[in-house]
């Protein structure tokens, strides 16, 4: 059988088109690319002992963050001086290996790049406590916080030009994901990164995938896996009870985002009700029919196929809301480009709401100020760039999250004031249940000496350091660059002219 | 990228034939031949199949995992990973990479269920330990593309949706041989579809005409997998196991990594 086969084959394979050579254009990228194989990690994550090897290129700094997989520091690299966030995932609980959203979060990362979307640098394992490291270019900000300065500190709104900076990079990076078929879920003033000083001051990277997916099948609802994400930003359909995601839900996200950046306040600002799972959250469906009025099946077709409204228990179908209206609270006239292109990412129907694809292409972003790469920089020659706080740093933990040996030399003072000194929980989205996450034990809690390693000398009281207060002085002669001066990236918009 | 097969990691690392199917040198010193080294991926290839159908994924999952187990030898040897315990730890990552997690205790479980034999038996905590190692080893590459999706639509393409559980089950059959590490998974999915149109007698010329693919890669893969069947003349064709390795020849050849 098979020798006639051959036969048959042979006869066939006349009808061959070698000029098309698929497989020749693989192999000649292969070659080049089977060097990258062992780049990334280090091969051997360290074996024995709770220091393991590939922890010696670091200088540890200190805690910058915690969450529900465990802990975020900041460390530099000895060799390039770079600073870098490493994500430090537990080890499960319920004795199942790696949490499958940091496999998913090194799984999606690992393919993607793009400059608005955060850099994996590195993977490292900790053999000994089964622990997985993940290393990310380093970010100073964040919108949360630069949203926080300007309510609690400043008083005054985000100059135009950053606005519109940061939005139109937020969209870039989610046009990337969109059109990768990739979904984030996730999206909230505190995952949207922002560079602090250095070649890409400014610039935003959409941080924390561990929610992602790519959509090639239907998705599931995150409440059905048991997660739990703010509501703030949730799109009206999944608080409906839509069964699936689409991006959509990620550009109702961005209108709220955007919304946040014009008024320093979140839009829609529900009370969560908690239970499990997946609650019928009235109060935050309530406060966005007040800003944008009540959705009819005439605009909105597929409403009517959507679990809570055909339910109907809580009577939102007849419920009136006053014709308040969205520019009123984003003190925005209605003709203005920003509020059109506001309304259009807050539009109820999924299917007509404007895509990250298209919003990169409305007027807003083709009128003056023009977007730029360098967000924090100002627009005007002779306005004052503002002075973000850089993010407070815990330099009492150490990478293990406890003690270590050395902190018994530390005096008792010390160790009593550093946990006063711990990253509170932020308020409002910020705060997020601590499951899983090892509380750390008060008793034995003490400063390894991480200060002294950093060469900072030691910092006994664990004060949160403001780092590079003597580069923001610089900060002040930064100006945005002159349209079409060093301003490669060829994604931006078209500058024009203006002299 | 995640949803592109031309730029994703798995197409970049695809490999040369010459460079899959290589004897590790620790394998080599313990006498490992490169038969014996073939029929133990063959082995444990089944293996996988099996475990995943006592605890119930998907085809893509299986798939995933034997991609990765696969992969895993073209870097590490046999000697310091053992397949027994590779395989099922490769299901277990592979669950978790295509969101249909199976708990460790599942598969411990099932494992002691389906083999008496004491070396392909672990506890949680080894399949725990080796899921680390094997990230490591995958260089945390974990996105994987399989024939199936590209099976579908080109069937659906030709008109010859009949032909589906034929090819598929070749496609199944595909996973015991390393292709997946070598040629894009459209390209094994065409050679499926090639053997199947001219085994049921389709006139398929011209279809594959306007493709304009080259056929010289799909003829080499399609020859491939007929060399299979003829080498290792299973009961085969139908998406299940090739049959035809008598135990003993597996047994000898696990025994000389003797891991355990």
């Amino acid at each position: 059988m098979v020798y006639w086969f051959r036969v048959i084959l042979d006869e066939l394979f006349i009808i061959s088109k070698p000029d098309v050579d698929l497989s020749r254009n693989i192999k000649a990228r292969r070659r080049s690319e089977l060097q990258a194989y062992r780049t990334m990690g280090d091969g051997r994550g360290g074996g024995g002992g709770n220091r393991p090897a590939w922890l010696q290129q670091y200088d540890l700094l200190g805690k910058i963050g915690e969450g529900t997989y465990g802990l975020v520091f900041l460390a530099r690299t000895k060799l390039h001086k770079a600073c870098i966030a490493i994500k430090k995932f537990k080890q499960s609980k319920d004795g199942d290996g790696v949490s499958p959203t940091a496999i998913r979060e090194i799984m999606l990362l690992r393919e993607i790049t793009h400059e608005n979307v955060v850099k994996l640098v590195n993977v490292h394992i900790n053999h000994a406590d089964m622990s997985l490291y993940l290393a990310f270019d380093y970010a100073e900000h964040d919108l949360y916080e630069i949203i926080r300065h300007h309510r609690e500190k400043l008083n005054h709104p985000i100059n135009q030009y950053t606005v519109k900076s940061l939005l139109w990079q937020l969209l870039n990076g989610l046009n990337y994901l969109h059109s990768n078929w990739i979904i984030h879920r996730d999206l909230k003033p505190s995952n949207i990164l922002v560079m602090g000083e250095g070649e890409e001051h400014g610039v935003v990277k959409i941080a924390d995938f561990g929610l992602a997916r790519i959509y090639q099948a239907p998705l599931k609802p995150l409440f059905e896996n048991g997660v739990v994400v703010t509501i703030w930003y949730r799109a009206p359909e999944l608080l409906l009870g839509a069964k699936h995601y689409t991006s959509a839900v990620d550009m109702w996200a961005v209108g709220c985002i955007f919304a946040e950046l014009l008024t320093l306040k979140p839009l829609f600002q529900g009370v969560e009700v908690k239970a499990m799972p997946n609650p019928f959250q009235l109060d935050q469906l309530d406060k966005i029919f007040k800003v944008l009025g009540h959705p009819t099946p005439e605009k909105w077709p597929t409403l009517v196929n959507l679990p809570y409204w055909q339910n109907d228990q809580q009577h939102i179908q007849g419920h009136k809301y006053d014709n308040a209206g969205l520019h009123s609270y984003v003190h925005l006239p209605q003709k203005n480009p920003a509020y059109d292109l506001l309304s259009k990412m807050l539009e109820y129907d999924p299917q007509k709401r404007i895509t990250a694809a298209q919003a990169l292409e409305h007027e807003y972003f083709r009128l003056d100020p023009l977007p730029g790469r360098n967000a924090l920089v100002t627009s005007q020659p002779g306005e004052k760039a503002v002075n973000y706080p850089t993010r407070p740093v815990d330099t009492t933990t150490d990478f293990e999250g406890t003690t270590s040996v050395q902190s018994q030399q530390v005096s008792a003072n010390a160790v009593s004031g550093s946990v006063a000194s711990m990253a509170a929980p932020r308020p409002g989205p910020r705060q997020i249940p601590m499951v899983g996450m090892q509380r750390m034990p008060v008793g034995s809690m003490a400063s390894f000496n991480i200060a002294s390693q950093a060469g900072m000398g030691l910092n006994p009281g664990g004060i949160p350091m403001q780092r590079g207060t003597a580069a923001q002085a610089h900060q002040q002669q930064l100006r945005r660059k002159d349209p079409g001066m060093g301003m490669q990236n060829p994604g931006y918009p078209q500058q024009k002219r203006k002299f | 990228m995640a949803a592109n097969f031309w730029a994703s990691s798995h197409c970049k690392q695809l490999l040369d034939p010459d460079d899959v199917d290589v004897l590790q040198p620790l394998d080599r010193e313990r006498g490992l031949t490169q038969e014996e080294f073939k029929l133990i991926k063959i082995h444990m290839t089944n293996h996988i199949w099996k475990l995943a159908q006592q605890v119930k994924v998907r085809q893509r999952v299986i798939a995933t995992a034997v991609t990765y187990f696969r992969r895993v030898y073209t870097r590490k040897s046999m000697t310091e990973y053992d397949p027994r315990l590779v395989a099922p730890t490769c299901l277990y990552l592979a669950s978790k990479a295509e969101e249909s997690t199976v708990q460790a205790r599942l598969l411990v479980f099932y494992i002691k269920k389906m083999c008496s034999d004491e070396k392909y038996r672990f506890e949680i905590k080894d399949i725990l330990e080796m899921e680390m190692k094997l990230l490591e080893a995958l260089d945390y590459y974990l996105i994987v593309f399989h024939p199936y999706r590209a099976l579908l639509q080109l069937l659906q393409d030709a008109g010859m949706t009949d032909l589906t559980h034929f090819a598929w089950g070749l496609v199944n059959d595909t996973y015991k041989m390393d292709l997946i590490l070598i040629y894009p998974p459209y390209m094994i999915a065409l050679a499926c579809i090639y053997i199947a149109s001219v085994l049921k007698d389709k006139e398929t010329t011209a279809w594959f005409e306007e493709l304009r693919v080259d056929m010289n890669v799909v003829k080499n893969i399609s020859i491939e997998i007929l060399d299979f069947y003829d080498y290792y003349k299973g009961d085969t064709c139908k998406g299940e196991p090739v049959k035809g390795i008598p135990e003993e020849r597996i047994n000898a050849a696990l025994n000389k990594l003797a891991t355990k």
